[in-house]
């Protein structure tokens, strides 16, 4: 128990040393960013989650059905996402951290050092699930106006989710450290998690809500939600975890205490399996683990330095980073599944507007095909910012220790940045103008919309990758093990802030004037003179402002990169 | 070819470097010598445009370091102390991105790499990922390409560490042979057999100032030694004397 309160001293005391190496300003910023973002999104989840539960108490006969299949799916999704980031952070503490040499030399069993990084990788991926599961318990509690015994058995159902969620992910990232290829570990992993999201997107993606809409699909679906009131199989935790929650909301102490009672008891019969086949294999997986990685596909035959002639011609320090930029891309084979992911989310966004139901409402057709259309140029932007997040922001710390070869280069760091820049640039580019000109054509929008649509994600795309590019040279994270998690420190969330500020702004100068042409249009007018010059100062307002966006953000990065 | 001026480095209330006034000339090998924390890496870094100063000029062949950074440093090879590098491209194409970096043409990229990675015994692992190297082989990658574009000025710190016997023997008398071609070196180390077999002159900087600059005879003067090697010379002066 001493070593164990030793391997863990460390990781307390860096979690109490941590803002010490912050002025007091930027911590004071820092914890007022965290704070507000988290409270939004809280009272927005709370919010929604009410008015949702608020109105399926409304409806007949279904409501209740409706109201616990809701809390099913939620644990359903908690559960997986649970699992996804247990698998993720075990494999992390356990194989990858830069600290476990150091462990390793240490006069302690592997069974303890299994143990201490289990714990730690408990906590690390359940704590936002769980913070931000507490608005849809409080939800529920107060619609249904539970007492007290609903809230502890919340607490009391969702730990034991969170130790059997990461004690599976565990097992099986041990059990395979040892099983598999050496050097293989993290890329087959960090598949196998992000898969498992992509099914859970589809599967919900599958269960197509818009039906709801649909009065023509009424008879099936009374079927459909006679099917979703029956229960679960008795052998999964989240059943367990769902029976006792609903047994609390109904006032059935005895039956809450004995699902939570299965939970606990599955959760502390994991936990001794998982320790005893850790302590006798996880010292083996980590000794196979410190082999070389091995490649899923070789590197082609030949010295590689060859050029073909065609990239003779060009060369240059710009050239250089630009070409590493690419290669190391994509010789990352933790970047892949990412790749996959968004062309998963990809096909789900242009699927959705292939079965959006513009032909069942009562409202005009052709102003809700141009409303979607006006809305989707934001929504694209949001895609791509999320894009952007996860590949632009943490590009400038990606160069992680090997930043020296930037400084010492004769290069300027702004030379640098429009490197960086462009590299980005161009794809994401291209990969807005797909999504909104496939959308648009789904849609059927009329010309004057695809125009806009097009031309305002050309001006936005170079705004939100400049914003990424900047603000991650501005807030570089070069020792970071995992530079794409970046984007939830200071400035990942500074750069989401501002780039979804920046969209919001441009979409809300476009709105008036094109719903004015939009209308002229319809009714058979033409504008009137004040409506021409809001038109003119409106776009011209809104080129200033992508402008803005791309020059602002890089030198910011730039001057916060070299001081 | 390299003069620093008043070079000054502090972080918050702590002076790193404090006031460096140091003159190399052209194809002389400069030992920078000095205890742990002592500012011998920061004084580097600031040299190779890696770190800005709080004060003062670094001047290589000339050109500033402040006002023209592009200009001094491409007449830099620069070698930290640790061999961070790009991990996913082979040892050959790190060649080629420092080749483009620093402007060496197409047209004796190929034969001078080759050349560098048989000298420094990389050859056979040139298409390999740079992740699969030991620490050493990274290291020798750094100093090989460091070299591609014939340096005027080198910076290096701590050139030896992770090298074996026979690496450290290689870059010794590489070292001396650039020196004799007219290769301005400036070299921080901890071996103090090292600086005093190869170095024309050497600094000694302890707590951010320099305390001794010259020969190791000048040195020995300054400590008020009558023999001794620079080992005595060096601890007399930082203080660091067992008793």
């Amino acid at each position: 128990m001493n070593d164990l309160g030793v391997l863990l001293r460390p990781r307390l005391l860096s979690f109490k040393n941590g803002s010490a190496s912050q002025t007091a300003g930027s911590r004071r910023i820092r914890y007022l960013l965290f704070t507000g973002m988290g409270l939004a999104f809280w009272v927005g989840a709370f919010l929604i989650f009410y008015r949702v539960l608020t109105y399926f108490q409304g409806v007949e006969e279904f409501g209740d059905i409706l109201a616990r299949k809701l809390l099913s799916m939620v644990l359903l999704t908690f559960f997986s996402l649970l699992l996804f980031s247990s698998t993720v952070t075990s494999l992390s503490k356990l194989y990858l951290s830069r600290d476990l040499m150091l462990v390793h030399s240490m006069p302690v069993s592997g069974g303890k050092i299994f143990l201490a990084r289990w714990l730690e990788s408990i906590v690390d991926s359940s704590w936002m699930v769980i913070l931000f599961s507490l608005p849809v318990f409080l939800s529920y509690g107060i619609v249904y106006q539970a007492g007290p015994f609903f809230y502890m058995t919340a607490g009391m159902a969702l730990l034991p989710l969170c130790v059997i969620a990461s004690a599976l992910s565990a097992l099986a990232v041990v059990v395979a450290a040892v099983l598999l290829p050496a050097g293989r570990i993290r890329t087959v992993f960090v598949f196998f998690g992000l898969l498992m999201i992509i099914a859970l997107i589809l599967v919900f993606r599958l269960m197509r809500p818009e039906r709801l809409v649909n009065p023509e699909t009424f008879a099936t679906l009374v079927l459909y939600l006679r099917e979703m009131g029956a229960p679960g199989s008795p052998l999964l935790p989240i059943t367990w975890a769902l029976d006792s929650l609903n047994a609390a909301l109904s006032g059935f102490k005895g039956e809450a205490i004995f699902h939570l009672a299965l939970a606990w008891s599955c959760a502390a019969a994991l936990s001794f399996v998982l320790i005893r086949i850790a302590g006798k294999i996880y010292s083996l997986g980590y000794t196979k683990a410190q082999t070389t990685v091995t490649r899923l596909f070789p590197l082609r035959a030949g010295l590689s330095g060859n050029r073909h002639r065609f990239f003779e011609r060009f060369s240059g320090p710009a050239w250089a980073f630009a070409v590493k930029e690419f290669r190391i891309f994509f010789r990352d084979q933790t970047q892949w599944p990412q790749l996959f992911l968004i062309a998963a989310l990809i096909l789900i966004y242009l699927y959705n507007f292939s079965v959006l139901p513009l032909g069942h409402t009562a409202i005009q057709t052709i102003y809700l095909q141009n409303l979607f259309a006006f809305l989707n140029m934001g929504l694209a932007a949001f895609v791509l910012t999320a894009i952007a997040a996860r590949f632009v922001y943490p590009a400038v710390s990606c160069e992680g220790d090997a930043f020296w070869i930037v400084r010492s280069a004769p290069l300027s760091l702004r030379a640098f940045l429009w490197v960086k820049f462009t590299v980005y640039f161009l794809p994401l580019l291209l990969l807005s103008e797909i999504l909104i000109v496939s959308s648009n054509i789904l849609l059927q929008v009329t010309p004057f919309m695809m125009v806009l649509s097009v031309v305002t994600v050309f001006l936005m795309v170079p705004g939100v990758v400049a914003l990424g590019v900047g603000l991650g040279a501005a807030y570089p994270d070069f020792r970071s093990e995992n530079p794409a998690q970046s984007v939830t420190s200071f400035g990942g969330l500074l750069f989401m802030l501002l780039a979804a500020g920046f969209i919001a702004v441009v979409i809300v100068l476009e709105a008036g004037p094109v719903y004015a042409v939009l209308m002229a249009g319809f009714r058979g007018r033409s504008l009137s003179g004040l409506q021409l010059v809001w038109l003119v100062v409106s776009f011209t307002l809104v080129l200033v402002l992508c402008i803005l966006a791309v020059i602002l953000p890089m030198r910011f990065g730039e001057r916060r990169l070299a001081g | 070819m390299i003069a620093l001026t008043n070079l000054t480095k502090r972080y918050g209330r702590l002076v790193a470097v404090d006031r460096l006034n140091i003159a190399v000339a052209k194809g002389e090998i400069f030992g920078f010598i000095g205890p742990n924390g002592a500012g011998k890496t920061t004084t580097i870094r600031m040299m190779a445009g890696v770190l800005n100063p709080t004060e003062g000029a670094v001047l290589i062949g000339g050109v500033a370091m402040a006002s023209d950074p592009v200009a001094a440093k491409r007449v830099i090879g620069f070698i930290p102390d640790r061999p961070f590098l790009y991990e996913k491209l082979t040892g050959m194409e790190f060649m080629r991105f420092s080749a483009d970096l620093y402007g060496v043409g197409n047209g004796i990229f190929q034969k001078k790499a080759e050349g560098l990675l048989i000298q420094f015994s990389l050859y056979d692992w040139a298409d390999q990922l740079i992740e699969a190297y030991s620490h050493g082989m990274k290291q020798r990658l750094v100093i090989a390409s460091a070299l591609l574009h014939d340096p005027r000025v080198i910076i290096v710190d701590e050139p030896m560490v992770g090298l074996d016997p026979a690496g450290i023997r290689m870059v010794k008398d590489l070292l001396r042979e650039l020196a004799g071609k007219g290769t301005t070196i400036f070299m921080s180390t901890h071996t103090l057999e090292i600086a005093e077999d190869l170095c024309d002159r050497i600094g000694i900087i302890h707590r951010g100032r320099l305390v001794a600059l010259g020969t190791t005879g000048d040195l020995r003067g300054t400590a008020r030694l009558i023999e001794g090697d620079l080992e005595e010379v060096f601890l007399r002066l930082t203080g660091k004397e067992t008793p």
